[in-house]
């Protein structure tokens, strides 16, 4: 027997081998079978996320040509000198920049006006919950081919319908200037369900007792959704603003889908030019550095954004 | 427990790697494999014929313990599919014995050292068009054959044109084509008449088949993409010519005779009564729409020089320089494009023939439609510009077009032409390094 410890006035004694081990030996044992059943997935992660993450960050910095690869070679900051002096580049961004500024406010608005009407308890918001959110579980280019079809001038619903109630049929995704404003509505209409079942719950967390005190007090409606509901949903807000603003940034499909960046690259995104470039040109060395600068950015603006929300809490 | 631990990683280590391993090159029963990937899906007629076709090389070579395995792999749309598949191919090494390419990218396969000559393996190449010899050359090499040529030309609704009053025997043909202004007195004509564009020119393609249209209008103008030498494109493609080519088709929108929104499948259905479209549609016509009937007229040409310009080119066989088997992969090639798959491949897709010899048969054979577009590439058939940099220049051109059309805000073609050019010149300083 070895003394091992003192519990209260008693002096504890164990065998060696024994309990202390024994639960030594159970922590090893669920950490192996914890790590077991992460292998294959952090397996794939490091093959096909991380690897490449890191491979895309040296070829950045090379020309590499996919066509020759053996006259790959080092060209330091060569690539994101001509990025600046690329006006399609520039485009692109301020394509994307003017995707996220339009779309946040679109679809965290309607998610939250859905979610606040569907707050009650009747019977029919289970079906307006699914009929909400089935777009989010459509696939990307299924959609944007269904509002291709619904968009198109000529023989497009929408059109047909502002035609018979007198409104000149609109060129939509033919026009330079209505392009992107459409792809924004169809990207909020698509996403907005999902944003409101994440509304819906955060509603749902605040007691009603809080509500009735207010209105004791005398507040209105429009007051109590001010000064109670949307403060007590800030948690839920942040969240909903930080992952609709990445997804925001990586918009491509829609655009490859619905315009190819047209009409006159008003549609053109970042991350659609990175895979033209890479894919299409076979400028691998180019679209890395793309990728990088835009990753970088991304990176600074949700680092910006914590800085705020916690500079706001305080 | 470690040990196992490791012993499990190990052995999905070692699954992943084996999966990555190239395949055989021979089979079980120990013939020579030679693998071909076509960029057709294998239910679609053009497929079917690539299908017979490598039954039959087979069925031939049996006895010399050989057998050539296809692939489809569809291409969509915009380049993807088949082209992403054979970029991935390359950064691992994958690629199979024989591969198809649209003819402009036949230069830039060729200097990456991606395909191989064939000029040591297909000793008869008389017998090709003067056209595919060209398509599949670089700097003086044969490396690609033609599996089928093509052309495009304005489709019209016979009936359509006779209602609003048009004499069917005064309409151009390749001995004697119109000019752009004759063409547009036509197009006045029949949109007074029906009050719609009078031809679909497909102008909300946003693919390659722009570039394969539109450039012959540049051409007919006496102007050019690209330097003959491939190296030049600012000072070759923003001059003047260009510029007058532009302004026809902007013209063209201008008046309300064509549009950059079409109805879809408009002439087919009898609405427009004209469609700029290639020889593909009449295969088209024949299977959907035979109520309508219709004839095929030439390019229209510019007024100043009066000179036919009509595309060529289309997809090719080529060998990689990869391929194990090079003697195999070259009868291949040369089986895959020869009298008799030539013959076949017309008859079903009416694809324009590649040699001399289908040729003949073909004329009596092609209705005069198709026969019209056979001359029409025969006389005046000039091939899209080769250069490493295709991708980007063919992009370039089709976003000129897409500019040009937005007559309103692109009032001064030559800047838009300018700065297409410059975009192009970048493209190509850099392929060329």
């Amino acid at each position: 027997m070895i003394k091992t410890g003192l519990k209260g006035s008693k002096t504890v004694y164990t065998f060696p081998g024994t309990e202390k081990e024994a639960k030594n030996r159970i922590k090893w044992r669920e950490n192996v079978v914890a790590y077991t059943f992460l292998g294959p997935a952090l397996l794939l992660l490091l093959l096909f996320l991380i690897i490449p993450a890191i491979m895309s960050v040296y070829y950045a910095f090379t020309d590499y040509y996919l066509l020759t690869p053996d006259t790959r070679k080092f060209v330091g900051l060569d690539n994101f000198i001509n990025l600046f002096k690329d006006p399609i580049f520039l485009k692109s961004l301020a394509n994307t920049l003017k995707f996220v500024v339009w779309v946040i406010p679109l679809q965290i608005g309607a998610a939250l006006g859905l979610a606040l009407l569907l707050n009650k308890q009747r019977k029919a918001n289970t079906f307006f919950k699914v009929a909400y959110f089935s777009p989010v579980v459509m696939s990307l280019v299924v959609i944007s081919v269904l509002w291709l079809y619904l968009l198109n001038p000529n023989e497009g619903i929408i059109n047909n319908v502002l035609t018979y109630f007198g409104v000149s049929a609109q060129p939509f995704l033919t026009s330079p200037k209505q392009a992107m404003f459409t792809i924004v509505f169809v990207s909020a209409w698509q996403g907005a369900g999902f944003q409101m079942l994440i509304f819906l719950a955060g509603l749902q967390n605040i007691p009603g007792d809080v509500y009735e005190a207010a209105q004791l007090d005398g507040m209105n409606k429009w007051q109590r959704f001010i000064y109670i509901t949307l403060p007590l949903l800030k948690p839920t807000s942040i969240f909903i603003f930080i992952t609709t603003l990445i997804g925001a940034f990586k918009l491509l499909v829609q655009p490859m889908v619905m315009t190819q960046g047209g009409p006159v690259n008003s549609t053109m995104t970042v991350v659609y030019y990175i895979y033209q470039t890479g894919f299409t040109d076979r400028m691998v060395g180019y679209a890395s550095s793309i990728a990088l600068l835009f990753g970088t950015i991304i990176g600074l603006v949700t680092l910006a954004q914590r800085k705020l929300v916690k500079e706001e809490d305080d | 427990m470690k040990k196992w631990f490791l012993v499990g990683i190990s052995l999905l280590l070692i699954l992943a790697v084996a999966g990555c391993s190239k395949g055989k090159s021979v089979s079980s029963d120990g013939k020579q494999i030679v693998t071909m990937w076509v960029h057709v899906s294998d239910d679609s007629e053009e497929g079917k014929v690539y299908k017979k076709r490598v039954d039959d090389f087979n069925k031939k070579y049996e006895s010399k313990n050989v057998k050539a395995k296809i692939e489809f792999i569809p291409r969509s749309g915009n380049g993807g599919g088949y082209e992403d598949k054979v970029n991935a191919a390359l950064t691992t090494d994958t690629l199979p014995d024989v591969i198809t390419l649209d003819g402009p990218n036949t230069a830039a396969y060729a200097k990456s050292g991606i395909i191989a000559p064939l000029d040591d393996y297909v000793k008869d190449q008389d017998d090709l068009l003067p056209s595919i010899k060209q398509q599949g050359t670089y700097k003086d090499k044969l490396y690609a054959i033609g599996a089928s040529e093509s052309s495009v030309g304005i489709y019209y609704n016979k009936k359509m044109l006779q209602d609003a009053g048009v004499d069917l025997n005064t309409l151009p043909t390749v001995d004697n084509p119109w000019t752009w202004d004759q063409f547009m007195a036509l197009c006045k004509t029949l949109k007074e008449k029906y009050n719609k564009p009078a031809i679909d020119m497909q102008l909300q393609s946003k693919d390659e088949m722009l570039t394969y249209a539109l450039t012959p209008f540049v051409w007919s103008a006496g102007g050019e993409i690209l330097s003959k030498d491939g190296t030049k494109a600012e000072g070759v493609f923003n001059k003047k010519p260009s510029v007058e080519a532009m302004t026809f088709i902007q013209t063209m929108l201008k008046e309300g005779y064509t549009t950059r929104t079409p109805v879809k499948q408009a002439f087919e259905t009898e609405k427009y009564p004209m469609k700029f479209s290639g020889v593909w549609t009449v295969t088209d016509m024949e299977t959907n729409f035979q109520k309508v009937d219709y004839g095929v007229m030439p390019y229209p040409v510019s007024p100043k020089t009066k000179e036919l310009v009509s595309p060529s080119g289309s997809w090719q066989f080529a060998m990689t320089q990869k391929s194990e088997n090079k003697e195999w992969s070259a009868k291949l090639v040369d089986w895959m494009t020869n009298k008799d798959s030539n013959l076949e491949l017309s008859r079903t897709i009416a694809a324009l023939p590649v040699r001399y010899s289908s040729e003949k048969v073909l004329t009596k054979e092609f209705s005069d439609q198709m026969n019209v577009f056979m001359k029409q590439l025969k006389e005046s058939g000039h091939a899209r510009p080769v250069t490493p940099a295709y991708p980007q220049v063919t992009r370039a051109f089709q976003q000129t077009i897409d500019d040009i059309s937005f007559y309103d805000q692109n009032k001064n073609i030559k800047k838009v032409l300018d700065t297409r050019a410059t975009e192009m010149q970048a493209a190509i300083d850099k392929a060329n390094r």
